[in-house]
């Protein structure tokens, strides 16, 4: 790996992680909130996660299992937030209805 | 959360002194990491009176003594309240307490004024073991797995007496076992470098890591139900969803510690391959946070205690997320490895994961020690944006030098001697050095701002309409 290629690479991955964390972040506040274009924002989020994603596997010297596990992370990233939201809805509705 | 109208139990006193302790303790890791940081400025300060290796020992040797006396006094903070009886065994625990303080001091004393003694038996046993982050000598090494015993038989003995087994109780009973055994790692047992590393790691990893996130969750499942409310169903739920995670990404996410000693190259693909999915379960809790912030609309009948358990979520997430997923795959790692870089992770993700959680708690104690429906005010957000700006400034600048390191003295000089003092002498990396010192002294300004509010009586505030009811 060379040296420029090794700090853009590491770059490319703290934002890979930072751009899915602010999608989970905005799909939540704006599912909270019940405001549409913030969970369109942390959609916007995703794609750039799942763009630094392809850049990382055009780019990156790292080999190819690697990339593939940054692709595959890229839509598991995808899905965290919705089902996390569902599931905790669910298991709030049904304390309330115990309660 | 209730107030003052029952007396404090005496584990809960305890749990004070404990407290007291491990607060104390914090200024003095803070006061020996900028000691630390004071010798990349000034490389022959102290010469031949007290070197920069001892003042790092102090610096983290200190961080592991405090945050475990933190996680013992939550424990016999929730403990009677969990179970609705005093502490079984409470004569020996305050004992211990004591018998933990004086061995800290002697230990510190040890490493201040002697430091160094020859390499024989003698040194091991009384002055320094000689194995990173856990140097106090090995009687003192005794020492704490004896207080892990007497602390694991007051909480499994209070089971008992009280008759009683809550699923977050089962989840910390079931990590006392890893508690005590995996710090049975922290004695020497190999000359060979590789396998005694390849322990040692089980130390670092399973117990700092593993271990202390199954009982910090624990402790913030407690600290859920009693600040915010939140029903026993849910936050039991959350917490064996991250004991699982624990178990299925962060045991073998320890690979990433075996690059480079010496260990078979599978330790590669599995390392990298675990620790890569760490940020996932990270992102869940991400979503967990607003959500119970949300659903709260920021009221609760303790405000700091609140804000620390949402920056521990976000902290987690940005320490061991970001910054460990940035530098775990091997590609990388190779240059990284043993730079500020993992310096900087290693600051954000201690700080994340369980110093905003032990701040959680001292505010909850506070709070019932001294009475007031309503704690809230201005005072405690300077110790709270002091801490966290003094905390995110340190670790972007630590990123910066290390990252310098990499590029300057790995990637492009080889590694060797000559790559390195080149690279210290970079301007990146000592512009990185002095923004460090610049924002440790923010952080400890943060430190005395947090003492001093937890220290001051609050004024007292009405509650507002719709708190939280505790569980």
């Amino acid at each position: 790996m060379s040296p420029g290629a090794l700090l853009e690479t590491a770059a490319l991955m703290g934002l890979f992680v930072l751009a899915g964390g602010a999608y989970g972040g905005l799909y939540s506040m704006g599912r909270l909130r019940a405001r549409p274009h913030w969970v369109r924002a942390g959609q916007a989020c995703w794609l750039l996660a799942f763009a630094i994603a392809v850049l990382i596997a055009l780019r990156s010297p790292l080999d190819l299992g690697w990339k593939l596990l940054i692709l595959a992370s890229a839509m598991v990233y995808a899905v965290i937030p919705p089902v996390t939201w569902r599931y905790l809805q669910r298991l709030h509705a049904h304390e309330e209805t115990q309660q | 959360m209730s107030t003052a109208a029952q007396p404090l139990y005496r584990s809960q006193r305890l749990a004070l002194r404990y407290f007291t302790a491990a607060i104390a303790l914090f200024g003095v890791m803070i006061a020996f990491g900028l000691l630390s940081a004071a010798y990349y400025l000034f490389p022959s300060m102290l010469f031949n009176v007290f070197n920069f290796n001892t003042s790092k020992i102090m610096h983290i040797d200190i961080l592991v003594i405090w945050l475990l006396m933190g996680f013992l006094g939550a424990v016999y903070w929730y403990l009677p309240k969990e179970l609705g009886r005093e502490v079984a065994g409470i004569r020996a625990a305050e004992i211990t307490f004591w018998v933990f303080c004086l061995a800290i001091a002697l230990v510190a004393a040890t490493f201040l004024f002697v430091q160094y003694g020859s390499a024989n038996e003698f040194t091991l046993w009384f002055i320094n073991q000689g194995r990173k982050y856990v140097e106090a000598p090995r009687w003192a090494a005794i020492g704490i797995v004896a207080i892990l015993l007497v602390f694991s038989w007051n909480v499994v003995g209070t089971c008992v007496k009280a008759h009683k087994m809550t699923g977050i109780m089962w989840v910390m009973v079931l990590d006392l076992i890893p508690l005590v055994v995996v710090y049975l790692d922290a004695f020497p047992a190999d000359t060979n470098m590789s396998t005694d590393l390849y322990w040692w790691w089980w130390l670092v990893h399973m117990w700092v890591e593993s271990t202390w996130e199954v009982l910090i969750g624990c402790i913030m499942a407690l600290v859920l139900m009693d600040v915010m409310g939140t029903s026993r169903r849910i936050v039991e739920a959350w917490l064996y969803i991250e004991v699982m995670l624990v178990l299925g990404a962060g045991i073998l996410g320890l690979g990433h510690h075996y690059f480079w000693i010496g260990t078979p190259q599978y330790w590669l693909a599995i390392g990298g391959f675990f620790s890569a999915l760490e940020p996932l379960p990270l992102l869940g809790m991400v979503v967990h946070a607003v959500y119970d912030a949300g659903m709260h609309r920021l009221r609760t009948s303790n405000q700091p205690a609140f804000y620390w358990i949402t920056a521990e979520a976000f902290g987690n997430f940005i320490g061991a997320g970001i910054w460990g997923f940035m530098m775990t795959l091997p590609q990388i790692n190779l240059f990284s490895h043993g730079t500020q870089w993992t310096v900087s992770h290693g600051h954000f993700a201690f700080y994340g994961a369980y110093v905003c959680g032990v701040i959680a708690v001292l505010y909850v104690a506070k709070q019932r020690v001294t009475g007031v429906p309503l704690l809230a005010g201005h005072t405690w957000r300077w110790g709270f944006g002091l801490l966290n700006l003094g905390m995110v400034g340190m670790v972007m600048a630590l990123l910066l030098a290390g990252m310098a390191q990499a590029f300057y003295g790995r990637a492009i000089g080889g590694s060797t001697l000559m790559a390195f003092t080149t690279a210290s002498e970079n301007l990146w990396f000592k512009s990185g050095m002095y923004a460090r010192m610049l924002f440790g002294v923010i952080f400890a300004a943060g430190y005395v701002a947090l003492v001093y509010d937890l220290l001051r009586a609050p004024r007292s505030a009405a509650l507002p309409a719709a708190q939280p009811q505790p569980a």
